[in-house]
């Protein structure tokens, strides 16, 4: 059978939460072998391996426990450094070399070593110390402002986005780096901002108000830089149920008329070019709002990709775990957690020709690893690990 | 290899041909800027990407865009008509000596002018093909139409955001292309590892919808482990444990429930703490039950605050607060002068400079990162087609009249 492609890496896991867990799932997903270190004293609230939560972001990993403030414990920990491949932290930036733990100090067990730091701000400038979450970074780097009906009332997102677009970038910084290991030798420090990470999801806006000196307000559901009309988001039959609709060329304007039967209304003059569109778009939405609320979503929406309209159902988490496009490319998965049981979880959005999967598993308990870790890895005797164990260091 | 192979960055000497359309340019831009030699291959005249705004002002060129700019940094550009049987044959003498290739068209219709994957593996069985479509390449909607609008609707990320009292909101900016960008860049050096181990290519297919539905973080956790169909609640994000907040000059973006004692001393220290010092509510549920009201009093308190005030004495305290910021402000960031996150980049045609977003992240190695702007159409043609593939001049001539190139 052929091996997972990252098959024979070793990842030592001292991150926490959503964006450097996922991450560290990301190279599981792929064969890693990834060792999450915990301890019975941080692995609480959503750190605690039996939510849901923690399930999500830890699947395939392995986990042992050490209580990093022993200075014994950090002793195996850079035991385990010197025979792994990456170290990916996401505490904050003082945690690290206060545990004299640093790159530089890392780097002489192991001069190939590939170490992540994830951080809300970046490990220098005045806002190295930044203490945030992914929807505060999201409002520090201009997505909340951005993502809003109006400039006087920001929204932002339901979630914490800015963490997973974080964690992409940490897996695509590490893979980078090991393509220069693989051709130069050379182990390499990455420190990834999550605040710079929302910021290149803004590019287009930064250049604008930086260059341009406009300055930028929300546009609600319209693109105002593809100007389009009809655009935006309409209600359907049903409680809560929703559709969008894009109207961008004439081709598509006259379509969209076709399929509405050509009511007198879409006749008229100020509705015959995008900018009469535009203009009168309150008029318009109306119309469009008033055809689309007797029909269920999916049917508007069939009608119009049918006629060559990009259009779509605003779908909800029910509508997902039951879409048939996302379960014709098996888009979720199912794993057997040793206590939750059976969880449905999604997998990513990537599906290759060739390379096959191989076996998932659910996420681990608590140690899970210890034996495995600290006698197998490591070599340590047993007496020594019992000992260990009472004096609270393997914990 | 030797040590300078990596001069421009980990990827320096990987060669990628760019057919990329706006949904999944970032993708190329993020290898482009890592040093690899990313050839954007577009049709004659340029792509319709280069006419989407917002535009650069002050710059007399007919494209100007400045989306399009910040997507292909770094890359080199070609123009060549892939539908002209000349311009497919120019194309497969690039496919030999490439070893990604990014597309954007609608699927099947690469296939249609022959030159699929499975066509074009033949003449390079190393070939990684990454295929970035709406919903991906197989399955019942493969064919629908697609924009963020529609990617965002169908992916799940409209329904959880926004006001209950309006319509579902959309995030700003083409977020599924960057989304899909990111997961499509991870998908490739996946790819090239397992190249090295392997020898053989890959054809990978990323789907714009299922990108969105991968960056939802607790939306489907929720619904799988509890049932729950999250609903639209303004900036109260999934706990209710967030909140945006008016001050005297803008809004800040406060936790609720995050070291509560603390916090009902601070407003207490300067008489606004109602009556939140009462012992009841130190009980979490009780708060919860009763979120309005601890809003309202918070709410009465950032009002009388300006956001550098509540934000300073915050970070001191370790609260993990923020202000929300316009894309303006972000420009002027003090952190991000620091990091030099912007890069300034030459805007060809005019002599002014375009500061523009960097990498998120610094590396150790010493890298001579590059700060070259987008081509303009065509701007490589001689020197990919005259120098590398070796095309007499007048043959390139020929090309042109033809409109192949």
């Amino acid at each position: 059978m052929q091996s997972a492609i990252l098959q024979g890496l070793r990842v030592v896991d001292l991150t926490r939460i959503v964006a450097g867990p996922y991450t560290t799932r990301m190279l599981a997903d792929f064969g890693a072998e990834v060792i999450k270190v915990q301890s019975a004293k941080m692995a609480t609230g959503i750190e605690s391996n039996t939510t849901p939560y923690f399930c999500a972001w830890n699947r395939n990993k392995r986990s042992i426990t050490l209580d990093m403030d022993y200075s014994e414990a950090r002793k195996i920990f850079l035991k385990l450094v010197k025979i792994s491949d990456i170290v990916v932290e996401n505490f904050s930036p003082r945690v690290m070399s206060n545990w004299d733990l640093d790159y530089a100090t890392l780097k002489k067990s192991n001069a190939g070593l590939i170490m992540l730091s994830m951080s809300g701000a970046g490990q220098n400038g005045p806002w190295k110390d930044l203490v945030a979450y992914g929807p505060t970074v999201q409002s520090l780097g201009g997505l909340t402002y951005l993502t809003s009906y109006s400039q006087d009332a920001p929204m932002g997102f339901g979630y914490a986005y800015a963490d997973m677009v974080s964690g992409l970038y940490g897996a695509i910084s590490i893979l980078a780096a090991l393509e220069h290991r693989d051709r130069c030798g050379q182990g390499q420090y990455i420190d990834l901002s999550e605040y710079e990470a929302v910021c290149t999801t803004i590019g287009p806006a930064l250049i604008d108000a930086g260059f341009n000196q406009n300055q930028i307000v929300p546009e609600g559901n319209e693109a105002e830089q593809r100007p389009g009309a009809p655009c935006g988001c309409y209600k359907c039959s049903g409680v809560d149920r929703w559709c969008v609709i894009a109207i961008f060329s004439e081709d598509e304007w006259q379509s969209l008329c076709s399929v509405l039967g050509n009511p007198a209304w879409s006749e008229e003059d100020k509705f015959s070019s995008l900018a009469g569109r535009k203009q009168h778009k309150e008029i318009l939405d109306r119309h469009i709002g008033e055809w689309t609320a007797g029909q269920t979503a999916e049917n508007v929406v069939d009608c119009l990709q049918q006629a060559g309209i990009a259009a779509g159902v605003v779908q909800n988490a029910e509508d997902l775990a039951n879409d048939p496009q996302l379960a014709a490319g098996n888009f979720f998965t199912t794993l057997d957690h040793p206590v939750l049981g059976e969880i449905k979880t999604d997998t990513y959005p990537i599906r290759f020709k060739n390379c096959r999967q191989t076996p998932w598993k659910a996420s681990p308990l608590l140690g899970e690893a210890n034996q495995y870790v600290f006698r197998e890895l490591l070599g340590m005797k047993k007496t020594t690990i019992r000992s260990y164990i009472e004096q609270g260091i393997i914990a | 290899m030797k040590l300078s192979a990596n001069r421009y960055g980990f990827l320096d000497g990987l060669r990628v041909l760019d057919l990329a359309d706006e949904t999944a340019s970032f993708s190329t831009k993020l290898l482009a800027d890592m040093g690899a030699r990313v050839i954007k291959v577009e049709k004659p005249g340029g792509d319709a990407s280069r006419n989407i705004g917002p535009l650069f002002k002050d710059i007399s060129r007919s494209e100007n865009s400045i989306p399009f700019f910040y997507s292909n940094t770094n890359k080199l550009g070609i123009t060549l008509d892939l539908g002209h049987n000349e311009g497919k044959s120019i194309f497969s003498k690039l496919v030999p000596n490439t070893d990604v290739i990014v597309e954007t068209f609608a699927p099947g219709e690469l296939k249609r002018m022959g030159l699929n994957f499975e066509a074009l593996s033949s003449l390079n069985p190393k070939l990684i093909w990454a295929s970035v479509t709406g919903f991906g390449q197989n399955g019942p909607r493969r064919n629908f139409k697609v924009s963020d609008l529609v990617a965002s609707a169908y992916g799940g990320q409209m329904y959880v955001c926004g006001s209950p009292s309006a319509p579902p909101l959309k995030s700003f900016g083409d977020q599924s292309y960057y989304a899909a960008s990111l997961f499509a860049a991870t998908a490739i050096l996946l790819a090239l590892r397992n190249r090295a181990k392997t020898g053989t290519g890959e054809h990978l297919d990323i789907s714009l919808q299922a990108s969105v539905t991968a960056t939802l973080e607790h939306v489907m956790v929720r619904y799988f482990a509890e049932g729950i169909i999250f609903q639209r609640q303004e900036s109260l994000h999934w706990n209710e444990g967030f909140v945006v907040l008016p001050c005297k000059d803008g809004f800040i973006h406060v936790t609720l429930f995050q070291k509560w004692e603390t916090l009902v001393e601070w407003l207490a220290t300067e008489g606004l703490a109602a009556d939140l010092a009462d012992e009841k509510w130190l009980d979490e549920g009780y708060r919860r039950q009763h979120l309005g009201h601890v809003i309202t009093v918070l709410k009465k308190w950032t009002t009388a605050h300006t956001i550098k005030e509540i934000f300073e004495t915050a970070q001191l305290m370790r609260f993990p607060w923020a202000p929300v910021r316009s894309p303006n402000e972000v420009c002027n960031s003090p952190q991000l002068k620091a990091r030099k996150f912007f890069i300034e980049r030459k805007y060809i045609g005019s002599g002014k400079t375009v500061n523009t977003p960097g990498s998120p992240y610094k590396t150790s190695s010493k890298i001579e990162a590059r700060t070259h702007p987008a081509p303009m159409p065509g701007e490589h043609n001689e020197l990919i087609y005259r120098q590398e593939l070796g095309l007499s001049e007048k043959n390139l001539k020929l090309l042109y009249d033809c409109n192949v190139i």
